[in-house]
């Protein structure tokens, strides 16, 4: 997977809240130039036309038309985000619980588990894809990195694959956005952006 | 006209032949999962009602229907009862069973003595 | 409601009785549940927790959810057309009166037992509206008020199928000699395919409750890595139509209000006919769009059904509009609710477009964005349509008019409260916070004290709808039969109408009826032909 969710996100957003914006002021004027136009005037009867079936469905056809743009170009970036087989990508288990976080790096012998009263942060290098395996021990609870405009579930029982390229550097907050009772609002954690060098270091350290 | 309306199924055969077709393409796309059978719980109710509304329809004319009717409420009563019972209260259950089925039996008294006034 | 022994108005079978009793209820599930919301926002004006525990923070939020959509909006929509349908069809009764009484009552106790939870040891249900599984069942939410939740759930939602049956069965069987399926007023043909959305789905939600009482005594139901997951196919299997049982019924009371108050027929009736049944079975269909981010689900299905829907969510917007246009429009209260459903359900409906693409749900889900997103639809979509419908056919029920202009100062009061509300938590959501938490990063703290404001608005709105429903029925001013100079069925009869609805019809020609009749009398001298009921 080349380039990372947030850049994907972002014009994919673009697309959908300008045509998003662009029909709203359609629909805006056209109530408005309604409510102006043809207010209710002496002398002035209501027309009688009550139907318009060429008008119907080329308005039917010009929505399908922009429907079909964006399903296209959301499958395209969806199938980018959903593939995670990444070769020589670096991996991390997660493991959500009620209500922190435990990260594993499988072959590199550091773990990283933290709760509700103490936030645990992990770290990743910048400019390499990172392969998660995220899966949850107790109640469904998903994993949202805002910065990386990326979520997945993490179901009790499954394994959930995605791979994410994280770019600039320094610290990225992370949340738990899957009602999980209680502490859920506190189910935090922090993902630190490293160069190469500094990943290392700090693998290291966590060793 | 004498008697009611007949048909009126078409809208409900419409509906029912957009869901199969939906539901055929989410078999079709996700390899036979059985999520799409749940499209089949409309259709399997509105495609009999359609036939049933065409092969008899309402008689049509006036209807004598009482005004109150308390046996509906107190089988409600029941009904709820019992499942309220179903937390842990097995004792409610039975309760409210028999409220329930006390409230039954005079529905069918009611409603039997309203067909009886009815044809007399 | 006429006078009589207590016993004999809790039991009658008169539709319109049974209607209003379901109106009155979800009034009050609304308030309840709107008092809870207020609650929520006072916690939420600032950051930390000020007021309230995460535990009863969960209640809270569990209870207004559970309490706005299983018993106030849906009850409301069927309410609505329980009311209305038989006196739109030109019959004397709705079709099993007694099956719809039975299905308020049951409405009734089911939500009396959700709210009972709030008076156990352990609170009332506070796994959300959804109560998903694991975490609903009996090690992650222990206790009966959770128990009295599902079974409450159940109740209600039972209740509101029996009556949409009886919604249903009086369109099939009931209609006045004349009155084709295509003549069908427009807010009745949005009621019939409400009621299909209905039995289709309602049932699976009530197995899915008992399955989760099962689970929660018996265990062993949802069990494995697929458990979880299936739970949520049934559940959103009904949580997604429920919505548009929550919307078609008021878009339909908008139409006829749009067109009475422009003086013109409903436009593209044909049109729209074929977009409602293409519309509410496409609904039945994008349910797995709740469930992108588990990985479980054929996401490009759903992402292209649900996307699809803007095709007939188009089509209706493009008749509202032709039918104002070339019409004379009259701005009296009803006209201004239904202007203001037009222009923020579509708010609604295009964040709804933006969260049907996986990539971008995949940022938003589980956040404000979608809490911004669903309380335009239902908030200031649906209940401004629910609000015109009330002021549109309230003259009808009770006889008596509405104040003019404190309908409309509510009105702007409530549009002002909603956009105040709900407008900002697009942006919380987008910048980070998640929903159903009590407490926030500091730095969304002006946004959050902006959305709390806005509830307080929106108090005042609904204070002076109420006001304005109290004072209209103590010092009545007469409606007459048809105040507004409408086009269909029930402005015929009397207001409000007698027990059997109709002494008299009229010749049943179109959808608009008494537009038939007017305009046939400004053509010719030709009087009204009399049909016996």
């Amino acid at each position: 997977m080349s380039g990372s969710t947030r850049s994907d996100f972002a014009s994919v957003w673009s697309l959908y809240l300008w045509i998003g914006i662009g029909v709203a002021v359609l629909v805006f004027g056209a109530v408005g130039f309604a409510v102006v136009r043809y207010r209710e005037r002496p002398g002035r009867a209501p027309s009688r036309r009550a139907e318009l079936n060429l008008l119907e469905g080329t308005v039917a056809a010009l929505i399908l038309a922009i429907v079909a743009l964006l399903v296209f170009r959301t499958f395209s970036t969806e199938a980018k985000e959903d593939d995670s087989s990444a070769v020589g990508a670096v991996r991390i288990d997660v493991d959500a619980f009620q209500w922190g976080w435990k990260f594993t790096y499988p072959g590199e012998g550091v773990t990283v588990v933290g709760d509700s009263d103490h936030e645990p942060d992990f770290a990743v290098p910048a400019g390499r894809t990172v392969s998660f395996a995220l899966t949850s021990s107790d109640v469904i609870h998903a994993m949202w990195i805002p910065g990386q405009r990326f979520k997945k579930d993490a179901i009790p029982g499954r394994t959930n694959r995605f791979d994410l390229e994280f770019g600039t550097r320094g610290r990225e907050q992370g949340l738990c956005s899957e009602f999980c009772g209680l502490r859920h609002s506190n189910m935090r954690f922090g993902v630190w952006i490293l160069s190469q060098a500094s990943y290392e270091r700090w693998l290291a350290a966590h060793r | 006209m004498n008697g009611g309306p007949r048909g009126g199924g078409g809208p409900l055969v419409a509906w029912s032949t957009i869901m199969v077709a939906l539901g055929l393409m989410l078999a079709i796309w996700s390899a036979g999962d059985a999520s799409a059978l749940l499209f089949l719980v409309g259709p399997a109710a509105l495609v009999p009602l359609a036939v049933f509304s065409r092969l008899r329809p309402a008689p049509g004319g006036p209807r004598l229907l009482a005004r109150v009717s308390v046996p509906v409420v107190v089988t409600a009563l029941g009904v709820a009862l019992a499942a309220v019972g179903l937390t842990g209260g097995l004792w409610l259950v039975l309760i409210g069973a028999e409220v329930g089925v006390f409230g039954l039996v005079w529905l069918a008294i009611e409603i039997v003595s309203e067909r009886r006034r009815l044809g007399r | 409601m006429a006078g009589g022994a207590p016993v004999s108005r809790l039991a009658a079978t008169d539709h319109k009785k049974t209607a209003a009793k379901v109106g009155i209820a979800s009034l009050c599930f609304f308030l309840l549940s709107g008092l809870l919301a207020l609650t929520m926002r006072a916690e939420l004006a600032q950051p930390g927790l000020q007021f309230v525990s995460d535990h009863t923070y969960d209640e809270l939020f569990t209870m207004h959810g559970s309490g706005m959509i299983y018993l106030f909006l849906t009850p409301a929509a069927l309410g609505l057309g329980l009311y209305l349908v038989p006196l739109q069809v030109g019959a004397s009764q709705v079709a099993a009166p007694r099956l719809a009484l039975f299905g308020f009552w049951l409405y009734l106790l089911g939500g009396l037992t959700m709210y009972s939870g709030f008076l156990t040891d352990n609170g009332a249900g506070d796994d959300s509206w959804t109560a998903t599984i694991p975490l609903s069942n009996s090690s992650g939410t222990p206790g009966v008020g959770m128990d009295l939740w599902v079974i409450g759930v159940a109740l209600a939602v039972f209740g509101s199928l029996l009556i949409a049956i009886t919604i249903l069965l009086t369109v099939l069987r009931l209609r006045a000699p004349g009155m084709t399926m295509l003549r069908l007023p427009v807010f009745s043909w949005t009621m019939l395919v409400t009621t299909f959305m209905v039995v289709a789905s309602f049932p699976v939600l009530v197995v899915a409750m008992a399955l989760l009482l099962a689970e929660r005594h018996l265990g062993g139901v949802f069990t494995g890595s697929t458990g979880s997951i299936v739970y949520q196919h049934l559940f959103w299997f009904y949580g997604h139509p429920v919505v548009y049982v929550m919307f078609f019924p008021f878009v339909g009371a908008v139409a006829e209000t749009v067109a009475t108050f422009s003086r013109k027929r409903f436009f593209g009736y044909r049109a729209l006919v074929v977009s409602l049944l293409f519309f509410t079975a496409l609904s039945m269909a994008v349910w797995g769009h709740h469930m992108f981010i588990t990985g479980a689900v054929k996401n490009q299905y759903y992402s292209l059904t649900s996307t699809l829907l803007a095709v007939p969510a188009g089509i209706e917007y493009l008749d509202l509009i032709g039918t104002m246009i070339g019409g004379a429009l009259v701005f009296r209260a009803p006209m201004l609710f239904a202007l203001g459903f037009i222009v923020q359900f579509l708010i609604g409906g295009l964040t709804g477009i933006i969260v049907a693409s996986p990539p971008l749900d995949y940022h938003v889900n589980g956040t404000y964005f979608i809490v911004a997103h669903f309380h335009y639809t239902l908030f200031a979509g649906s209940l401004f349509g629910l609000l015109a419908g009330v002021h549109y056919w309230f003259p009808k029920a009770t006889g008596a008019m509405l104040r003019e202009r404190l309908a409309k100062a509510s009105f702007w009061v409530l549009a002002a409260g909603a956009n105040l509300t709900f407008f900002p938590m697009f942006f919380l959501g987008y910048d980070g916070m998640p929903r159903r938490v009590a407490d926030y990063e500091p730095r969304l703290g002006d946004l959050n004290l902006l959305s709390s404001i806005g509830a307080g608005v929106i108090a005042i709105g609904v204070l002076m709808v109420l006001a304005n429903l109290a004072v209209s029925l103590r010092r009545r001013v007469p409606a007459g039969n048809d105040p507004w100079g409408a086009q269909t069925l029930e402005w015929w009869t009397s207001s409000p109408p007698p027990a059997d609805n109709f002494t008299t019809l009229p010749r049943i020609d179109s959808y608009a009826p008494l537009l038939d009749l007017r305009e046939r009398e400004e053509e010719a001298a030709e009087p009204a032909v009399e049909v016996p009921a």
